[in-house]
């Protein structure tokens, strides 16, 4: 426990509305309600009167003018109570104006259990403050920002009290309070901005504040005075009184802070005490009666005005987060461009908070808005967010204190509201606030409230000091507001409509792009297949004609060749097309494939059909394979085929075949010491149509491993290949087990 | 009426003149009928069958306008008396599906129309050596 809770506690346990004693800038008399008997007597009323307080105790009311010669004559006690009672309240009585020898006093009556009590305390205000009140609290609403609202009201107690420093004094969340607004004589070091700790003003205290508005210590320095009643007796209880005696330890306090007269008015919002406007005078200065309710009017019409104010700021900033979410809404919907919509416009996620900055991770980029930590921390914040986040909301304005690695970015980052979009895709938006109240100036430091009592014990004791002393509050930001975790919500729906929109669409472009292909498929066979037929045409009158027509010169024959091979080498270009569509036309059909046999066949024919049986061809081990004989067939044809081909001219041409059985693949490489494939050109290989530079002089089509990559695709396999210009090639196709 | 050594179903007029020269040029005595249209040649071979007349060797080109070459195929195989006549499936098409159905159907070969004239002559020889020269007992 440390010194400051201490304070805390024993401050806490002070009986401050029973003090049995009251300040003596007045009296007090209270009665029996049922007896009319006196019950309680301020000793000081011998200050006052020609009595003393043990005289009157027990009297009834009705013979207490007999007892004061001072009183009037006409001051009727029991008329008055009677008023009250049929009135259910004092109100309209208080204050009621007395003459008590020469001099004016006011009389306020109130209920206190069991007893009527009366204070006296003198007049001193010589004019009607009503119209000053008036003019006042027009002065006051003449405002429309919240900061000028408490300047004006400040200015309008201070010249209505004249006192020399009048400050609002707000509660925070936490119960430390803060100097929001001050007026005070020029001489005088300003307060303003400054916190003061909790404990300064102990819970009953608040609780006294609430029900009894406003409060004033006329001065210090004075001598309390006693309250007599019966022996066994309770101290009365003095909530509502104007003249209950101070604790000695906030007497202490004020002693200490060199304020010899203090008042305060509360600001209540919501039921709540909101605040004080708290007023220090530094010699004495009583305040007349009248005067203190004049400034509770003040404290009043300020505090429904702080309600409605603040209901309306709030509402202004509600307003703005709600336009935010649905101008992105609207982004959203018109932009294909999820990002774009979300960081690119004029509002963007940043609005959606008070944020100052905020980044969002979306198909593994990231992006950024307003200040945020350096990327790669947010990077670290991410992937910590992702391991954490139950829910689809976390949020902290302490985010240091949880995440420890966040310390270097706690200026940036000690709030963080993480919204997750997909947990599978890692996808979420982070929003960042500043640390907050990067220094608080305390009036005094808080946690030096204890000094060593003569007997050598720690005694809390009030603070000597009030300098200010700066307290470096950290990791700490801005709490997150329901509306702005609402809003994120709600943002959060409308980007995952967003998303999933675009994914259906990008499935229904898939489908459509698959239909266009299969189209394409059944176009181009169509086409080449109905290109072959008026081809063959030509090409069979061509020979015809040559055949019929022997009296032909040379230089005829030679150009009706060349409309024959010109002919054949359409013919076997569509061929190869045919191939290809077909491979994209027709339905796997899985088998097992004896694949020793299969290749010893499309050995023997390709050496046959490119008459290269000098070329060593080597079958190594060749594994069953999963697939369509067919299209099988047709790969491995033109794989051997192109191997025997482009080695076919080098010097000792060999070719060699093997397959491995591999974890999950069936790997087959079939090498060759031929002309080699230019790495350059390494992605073109497998394009459409495409032929190497080398490979001028060997007849092809450029479809040939286009067509097998389809087929290895249409088997879920993988075609790839090492070569070096000159040295030779392998060729791998690999296969799912 | 007499039936002739082959018997052709062939729309496209240019392959169908190309063959009948390609014939002439394989053994001058080969008579050749063509047909365009297959309900015309189903109609003519059964003509054909009742005559108890039938063709050395029938040749159906597969894609056909109306009736396919398929088509003619199966007719053929319900005919009993040309149940045994040799048919051979003429196509451009290399289709396995085409070849596969052709089998299936009864066709004792397929051929995929050789590219010029040399070609199918080359093609038309070896036809005849092999149905008409060494398989006489078919017929």
């Amino acid at each position: 426990m440390n010194n400051y809770q201490v304070d805390l506690t024993n401050c806490d346990k002070e009986p401050i509305h029973i003090p049995g004693k009251i300040q003596s800038q007045g009296f007090l008399i209270a009665v029996d309600i049922q007896s009319y008997q006196v019950t309680y007597v301020s000793d000081n009323i011998s200050a006052y009167v020609e009595t003393s307080a043990g005289v009157l105790l027990n009297l009834h009311v009705s013979v207490l003018a007999e007892h004061v010669p001072a009183f009037p004559s006409s001051l009727d006690f029991e008329q008055l109570f009677k008023l009250g009672r049929s009135q259910d309240s004092f109100d309209l009585i208080n204050p009621y104006k007395v003459l008590i020898g020469d001099s004016p006093f006011y009389l306020i009556i109130y209920t206190s259990g069991a007893e009527y009590v009366m204070e006296f305390e003198p007049i001193t205000l010589d004019f009607d403050i009503q119209n000053l009140i008036g003019r006042s609290v027009s002065r006051i609403l003449a405002t429309h920002s919240l900061s000028d609202l408490l300047g004006n009201a400040a200015l309008e107690v201070k010249q209505l009290i004249e006192y020399d420093r009048v400050m609002i004094y707000k509660f925070h969340d936490d119960g430390h309070g803060e100097v929001v607004a001050e007026v005070k004589n020029e001489e005088l070091e300003p307060f303003f901005g400054l916190h003061y700790p909790a404990s300064d003003i102990p819970q009953q205290a608040r609780n006294l504040y609430k029900a009894n508005l406003t409060r004033i210590i006329a001065d210090v320095h004075s001598e309390d005075s006693r309250i007599l009643t019966y022996e066994g007796k309770e101290n009365l209880d003095l909530t509502h009184s104007g003249l209950r005696a101070v604790s000695p330890i906030h007497i202490q306090y004020l002693r200490n802070m060199g304020v010899d007269s203090s008042f305060s008015i509360s600001l209540l919002s919501k039921g709540e005490l909101w605040g004080l406007i708290a007023c220090h005078n530094y010699t004495p200065r009583f305040i007349d009666y009248k005067a203190r309710e004049g400034a509770k009017m003040i404290g009043n019409i300020l505090s429904s005005a702080l309600e409605y104010r603040q209901t309306e700021e709030d509402g202004e900033k509600d307003e703005v987060i709600k336009d935010a979410v649905q101008s992105l809404s609207t982004y959203l919907e018109k932009d294909v461009d999820l990002i774009a919509a979300l960081t690119k416009q004029e509002v963007t996620l940043l609005q959606v908070t008070g944020a100052q900055g905020v980044a969002i991770c979306f198909e593994n980029e990231m992006y950024t808005v307003g200040e945020t930590p350096p990327m790669e921390l947010i990077e670290d914040l991410f992937g910590w967010l992702r391991r954490n986040m139950q829910d689809s909301v976390y949020h902290t304005s302490q985010l240091p204190e949880v995440y420890r690695a966040a310390a270097p970015i706690a200026a940036q980052a000690s709030g963080i509201l993480a919204c997750m979009l997909s947990k599978e895709m890692g996808e979420l938006v982070v929003w960042f606030k500043p640390e907050q109240l990067k220094t608080i100036h305390w009036a005094g430091n808080p946690e030096k409230n204890m000094e060593p009592a003569p007997d050598g014990t720690m005694v809390l004791s009030p603070r000597h000091s009030f300098e200010s002393w700066a307290q470096l509050v950290k990791n700490t930001s801005a709490k997150w507001t329901a509306v702005e975790i609402t809003a994120v919500l709600r943002l959060r729906e409308k980007i995952l409509y967003a998303v999933n929109k675009k994914a259906s669409e990008i499935r229904i472009l898939n489908e459509r792009l698959k239909m266009a292909y299969e189209e394409l498929d059944t176009f181009s066979y169509t086409v080449s297949h109905d290109l072959r037929t008026p081809l063959t045409t030509i090409k069979s009158y061509t020979e015809l004609f040559l055949a019929q027509n022997t009296s032909l010169d040379d230089k005829g024959k030679m150009m009706l060749d060349r409309v024959v091979s010109g002919a054949d080498k359409m013919t076997f270009l569509i061929s190869e097309i045919l191939k290809l569509a077909r491979v994209g036309r027709s339905d796997i059909d899985f088998s097992k494939i004896n694949m020793s046999s299969l290749i010893n066949g499309i050995v023997e024919e390709v050496t046959f059909a490119q008459k290269s049986a000098h070329v060593d061809v080597q079958i190594g081990d060749c594994p069953e394979l999963s697939g369509d004989q067919t299209l099988l067939s047709q790969a491995f044809t033109n794989i051997i085929g192109n191997a025997v081909k482009y080695s076919a001219k080098s010097e000792n041409p060999k070719v060699s075949i093997n397959g491995t059985v591999g974890e999950e693949e069936i790997i087959y490489s079939i090498r060759d010491n031929g002309i080699g494939i230019d790495i350059n050109h390494h992605d073109k290989v497998f394009e459409l149509f495409k032929r190497m530079e080398n490979v001028k002089d060997y007849e092809g089509t450029g479809v040939g491993l286009a067509i097998v990559k389809r087929i290895l695709e249409k088997h879920h396999g993988r075609i790839w290949f090492d070569s070096e210009l000159g040295t030779g090639t392998v060729f791998y196709m690999a296969f799912k087990k | 009426m007499t039936s002739p050594d082959i018997f052709y179903v062939e729309d496209d007029q240019d392959f169908a003149f190309i063959l009948e020269h390609a014939v002439k040029e394989v053994d001058e005595t080969l008579t050749l009928s063509v047909m365009e249209d297959g309900r015309d040649a189903i109609a003519r071979l059964e003509d054909y069958a009742r005559e108890k007349m039938r063709p050395r060797l029938i040749l159906l080109d597969l894609n056909l306008p109306g009736l396919s070459g398929l088509d003619i195929l199966k007719r053929i195989k319900e005919i009993p008396f040309l149940r045994h006549t040799p048919v051979i499936l003429f196509s451009t098409s290399d289709d396995p599906a085409d070849v596969r159905a052709s089998y299936e159907f009864g066709a004792n070969a397929y051929l995929t129309k050789p590219s010029g004239y040399n070609n199918l002559i080359d093609c038309l020889k070896s036809l005849h050596d092999f149905w008409f020269t060494k398989n006489k007992s078919i017929n």
